[in-house]
């Protein structure tokens, strides 16, 4: 009985073992590292760094628990993850009265894009929200009649619904992808290592735009990114995940270059919901996590990372 | 049994639907704790308003705190006002008001229930209207500030409810919404006038801190 709850075989499976307490480690660190500065120097202003480290304590913890010890959990959890991103993005994008019953309908597609991903109806899965729901919203938009505005509604609801749902539920996805022989750590390896480095490149090229950032590569959308910070967060991640590629099926030049999307792609995503942030006009997209603004903010740069990360995988691999 | 009902209804369950499926961020309400009595008044869009004021509420004061509702609309029919007591524990007024029969006069029934050791929940704008907008406000609430004036008011806005569950549907679609409460006052005056223009100003002010 509990051996079908929790999958706890990942603690005789060495590597994914040693990921978990890889990501534990660096958080320690962090913690001690921001107690003992704060504690030396207590005129740092340390507030919003050990706000986003204890918010990170919590997701890193709902993470590793979810997608490690019990799978269906984790579709449940990612699936969780695109309804608050998708209510969060979509609230603040004007919509009209009358899309009411089409977005109702977009709601109802991430359940149904899930348990596509869920029982890995491969065909399905794929085409579902690309074709199926891009043709079925703007008829349900057409039916009710009002034409004012209603191109906009039509392209920004797929959109939304392509960037929170069907993006980030590749992650879900990796969690279905049939089992290669000799390679034990499987979807769960695989989803560790794509959530790992993405949130490891977010950091990077934070932490190197800080240090050396000069030159800037956007500043009408995001004047905090700069060439420093971009080349210097793209070689750490993908020396990171020259390391992490045991938990990947694919040969070292595919993980260096798999890694190497990731970084590029992480910050496409992330520099994309600046540019939608500043149309709106807003600096976070909500106060659900503190010290990070709202899930979109954490989950921007995935909701690009995934896909590009899957669809590679699965090239390569499958 | 009534008052488990409403503990268990409002802070458990329908505090955690709106919260994860509709998306409510809800302001903290300790402070009520400190106040014997009061009247929270807000600004009204949606079904959805009675139940998110209610659902914010302190567990230990859920069932002394009334909403009150119109009764021709919550007591159409015998099953219907039934229901709205015992699940909404409502105070149900009529719009008009009514010299002849003083227990039918919504001021008095509204003063009754404060005289009987309840709390109120009022939306002053008197009927839902349009999502954002606030409509002018009736003069009900004075006239019971006026006559209890030792009872403080405490203002609450909420945000995107009407777009959750507008008045003309009865489709729930989630939105990011949020109820925020501003300080318990008193009546600065005993005129009408003057306390509405009070009331909006504070519900003005809240609006305000809302959209950032």
């Amino acid at each position: 009985m509990i051996e079908k709850l929790l999958r706890l075989d990942f603690i005789h499976n060495d590597d994914i073992l040693f990921v978990i307490l890889l990501i534990f480690g660096i958080l320690i660190f962090a913690s001690t590292l921001f107690f003992i500065v704060g504690w030396i120097k207590p005129q740092a202003k340390l507030g919003e760094l050990k706000a986003r480290t204890n918010s990170w304590w919590v997701m890193a913890s709902l993470f590793i628990g979810a997608t490690i010890v019990n799978h269906t959990l984790a579709y449940i959890a990612i699936g969780m993850l695109s309804f608050v991103a998708f209510r969060e993005l979509y609230s603040v994008l004007d919509f009209r009265a009358s899309d009411r019953r089409a977005i109702f309908w977009a709601f109802v597609a991430i359940p149904i894009q899930y348990y596509l991903a869920y029982i890995g109806w491969y065909g399905a899965y794929i085409i579902f929200i690309p074709v199926g729901m891009f043709l079925f919203l703007p008829m349900r938009l057409v039916l009710k009649g009002n034409t004012d505005g209603i191109i906009q509604s039509m392209s920004t609801l797929q959109w939304v619904l392509m960037l929170t749902v069907f993006g980030i539920s590749h992650m879900a996805y990796l969690l279905s992808l049939p089992e290669i022989s000799g390679f034990s750590s499987g979807g769960r390896g695989l989803l560790l290592f794509l959530v790992f480095l993405t949130e490891i490149n977010d950091v990077m090229q934070f932490t190197w735009g800080k240090l050396f950032g000069k030159h800037k590569i956007i500043p009408k959308v995001s004047p905090n990114k700069t060439w420093e910070g971009f080349i210097g967060g793209v070689i750490s991640t993908t020396t990171f995940g020259y390391f992490l590629g045991f938990l990947t099926p694919l040969s070292t030049y595919e993980v260096l270059f798999v890694s190497f999307a990731i970084a590029v792609s992480g910050f496409v995503g992330d520099i994309v919901m600046s540019s939608v942030k500043r149309d709106i006009g807003v600096k976070d997209m909500g106060t659900s996590i503190p010290g990070h603004g709202g899930i979109l903010d954490r989950i921007d740069s995935l909701s690009y990372t995934a896909p590009v990360f899957f669809h590679l995988v699965y090239y390569m691999a499958y | 049994m009534k008052k488990i009902t409403l503990q268990l209804l409002y802070s458990f369950i329908i505090r955690w639907f709106l919260r994860v499926f509709v998306g409510v961020k809800f302001d903290k309400a300790d402070f009520l704790l400190k106040e014997k009595q009061f009247i929270i008044v807000a600004n009204h869009n949606s079904h959805l308003d009675t139940l998110t004021i209610m659902a914010s509420l302190p567990r230990k004061i859920v069932h002394k705190v009334r909403p009150v509702a119109a009764a021709d609309h919550f007591g159409k029919t015998k099953w219907k006002e039934m229901l709205s007591n015992f699940f909404i524990n409502a105070v149900l007024i009529q719009r008009k008001r009514d010299k002849e029969n003083p227990e039918n006069d919504p001021i008095n029934r509204m003063v009754k229930a404060l005289d009987e050791g309840y709390s109120l929940i009022l939306f002053p704008e008197g009927t839902r209207g349009e999502p954002e907008v606030q409509q002018p406000l009736k003069p009900g609430i004075s006239y019971v500030l006026i006559q209890r004036p030792h009872i403080k008011y405490v203002p609450a806005y909420m945000k995107g409810m009407g777009k959750a569950m507008p008045k003309d549907d009865n489709l729930i679609v989630p939105f990011t919404s949020s109820l925020t409460y501003g300080r318990p006052r008193q009546a600065a005056s005993l005129d009408t006038s003057d306390i509405l223009q009070q009331i909006e100003r504070d519900l003005n002010r809240l609006k305000d801190s809302t959209i950032q």
